[in-house]
């Protein structure tokens, strides 16, 4: 069950921020707990600011990236949305 | 085995505490004020932790709020880039404290809870500070900082966990941790009142699991079992000296908060020392780091790596050998003294044995 809509307008919760250290790179720091980002997953989180919607964070991305296959950017960025939302750091609007 | 570097650095920056929670997990020996490390020592660790690579501070006591200079090791810590998460029982916590505690940029709020109910919760904690916590977290709801309401279980609340996931609901928790009790330190003193029944247990298992799912994306809610009704233990703090590095009040580094009661092993102070040399070269540190000190069942055994064999405090307040595997694993040849502590505790009819409180540290010296 999906609940990351196109319309939806993603923002990181309270006490979830965006850090970087030496030794693990870019990190999503949460409640008792360091997520790891890797490939895009900085760029999508730097995309949720509560103002674009998911499309828009979208073409955005595509923009950025056009070497990329758009239905690619599409379905990686819905997965990663949702997969946060489930773990209660990020707020959908 | 050489260290990778800790992530985790644990504050227990006063032993000071207004309660006198019959399940404390403190040392049995508190450190006492005039021990505590002054403020410019702990900025200056919060400085060095992140260079180590340390990310996330948990700020615990005691009650840290009994220190004056909160708000000013927040700021400090937040200025080393470091996450900080304050582990807090809230009393004495003012809308303007709260404030200024977010304004020094507290990304974390830790508020324990010891019952839904207020007479059985003041019972636990030896103190009236219930009612306080319900008009904290309603506070905390107004401020941009995380809330995770904490509640610690037993033998004694374990029945009204679906009301206290109510509870958790109204206040407007981000994250829910349901703890039970961990037999150590003040804790292990009132097991006998503490223990839930294994029904009991199993029960708390399927609330639990139709909560997280039914809260999913709303609430995050994290579980630690009770170790004694496991068939595997816990990876203790991740392992020995991987991931987290304790200091206690007094400035000494420890692996966990219980292992003072290893003997043998001495704590270095970040006072005479400097954290890195603590993380990588202290002997307290490497005496069961890596698996070399393991015996078996451990050593061949696949899950070495996913639990390393335990809780070393618990080996030893168990079986007396802080380097057998923990008893409480089925594996454990030791593991009779487990079946022999939970057997006789069966559905809870007689009256409970009598809590012994604990004392606070200043007004025992």
């Amino acid at each position: 069950m999906s609940q990351v809509s196109a319309d939806s307008r993603p923002k990181l919760r309270a006490g979830c921020r965006l850090s970087q250290s030496a030794q693990q790179g870019d990190v999503l720091l949460i409640p008792e707990g360091i997520l790891r980002l890797v490939g895009p997953g900085k760029k999508i989180l730097e995309c949720c600011d509560g103002v674009r919607n998911v499309s828009e964070i979208i073409r955005d991305l595509q923009s950025v990236f056009p070497a990329v296959d758009p239905a690619r950017i599409e379905t990686e960025v819905h997965t990663f949305l949702e997969r946060l939302h489930q773990k209660g750091v990020l707020d959908i609007g | 085995m050489t260290a990778s570097g800790p992530l985790s650095l644990i504050a227990e920056i006063t032993h000071r505490c207004p309660l006198h929670c019959v399940y404390c997990s403190n040392p049995l020996e508190m450190q006492a004020r005039q021990n505590e490390l002054p403020t410019e020592t702990w900025k200056n660790l919060f400085a060095s932790a992140s260079q180590l690579g340390i990310l996330q501070l948990h700020l615990t006591g005691g009650e840290p709020l009994a220190r004056a200079d909160l708000a000013d090791l927040i700021a400090a810590a937040r200025q080393s880039n470091l996450y900080t998460n304050l582990i807090t029982s809230g009393v004495g916590l003012t809308e303007e404290r709260l404030a200024a505690l977010v304004a020094a940029g507290l990304d974390h709020i830790q508020l324990s809870f010891q019952d839904s109910q207020e007479e059985p919760a003041n019972e636990i904690a030896g103190t009236r500070a219930h009612a306080l916590k319900i008009e904290l977290a309603r506070r905390i709801q107004r401020q941009r900082v995380a809330f995770t309401m904490n509640l610690v279980v037993h033998r004694r609340n374990l029945d009204r966990l679906p009301e206290m996931i109510a509870l958790a609901e109204e206040l407007a928790a981000d994250r829910l941790e349901i703890a039970h009790v961990q037999y150590y330190g003040w804790a292990l003193r009132n097991r006998d009142a503490l223990l839930p029944s294994r029904s009991q247990w199993e029960r708390s298992l399927e609330i639990i699991t139709a909560a997280r799912e039914r809260l999913k994306g709303r609430m995050r809610v994290d579980f630690v079992g009770p170790d004694y009704y496991a068939k595997y233990p816990k990876a203790c703090m991740g392992g020995w000296a991987r991931t987290v590095i304790l200091i206690d009040p007094a400035g000494r580094a420890l692996p966990c908060h219980a292992a003072g009661v290893i003997p043998g092993l001495e704590f270095d102070n970040i006072q005479d020392h400097d954290l890195r040399w603590i993380w990588e070269q202290s002997p307290a540190f490497r005496k069961f780091r890596g698996e070399e000190w393991m015996a078996e069942p451990c050593r061949s055994c696949d899950r070495r790596t996913q639990d390393f064999g335990g809780c070393r405090c618990q080996a030893m307040l168990l079986a007396s050998d802080a380097a057998a595997t923990d008893p409480v694993c089925t594996l454990s040849a030791m593991h009779g003294i487990v079946e022999a502590i939970i057997d006789p505790v069966h559905e809870v009819h007689a009256p409970p044995p009598g809590w012994v409180y604990r004392i606070d540290p200043v007004s025992a010296v």
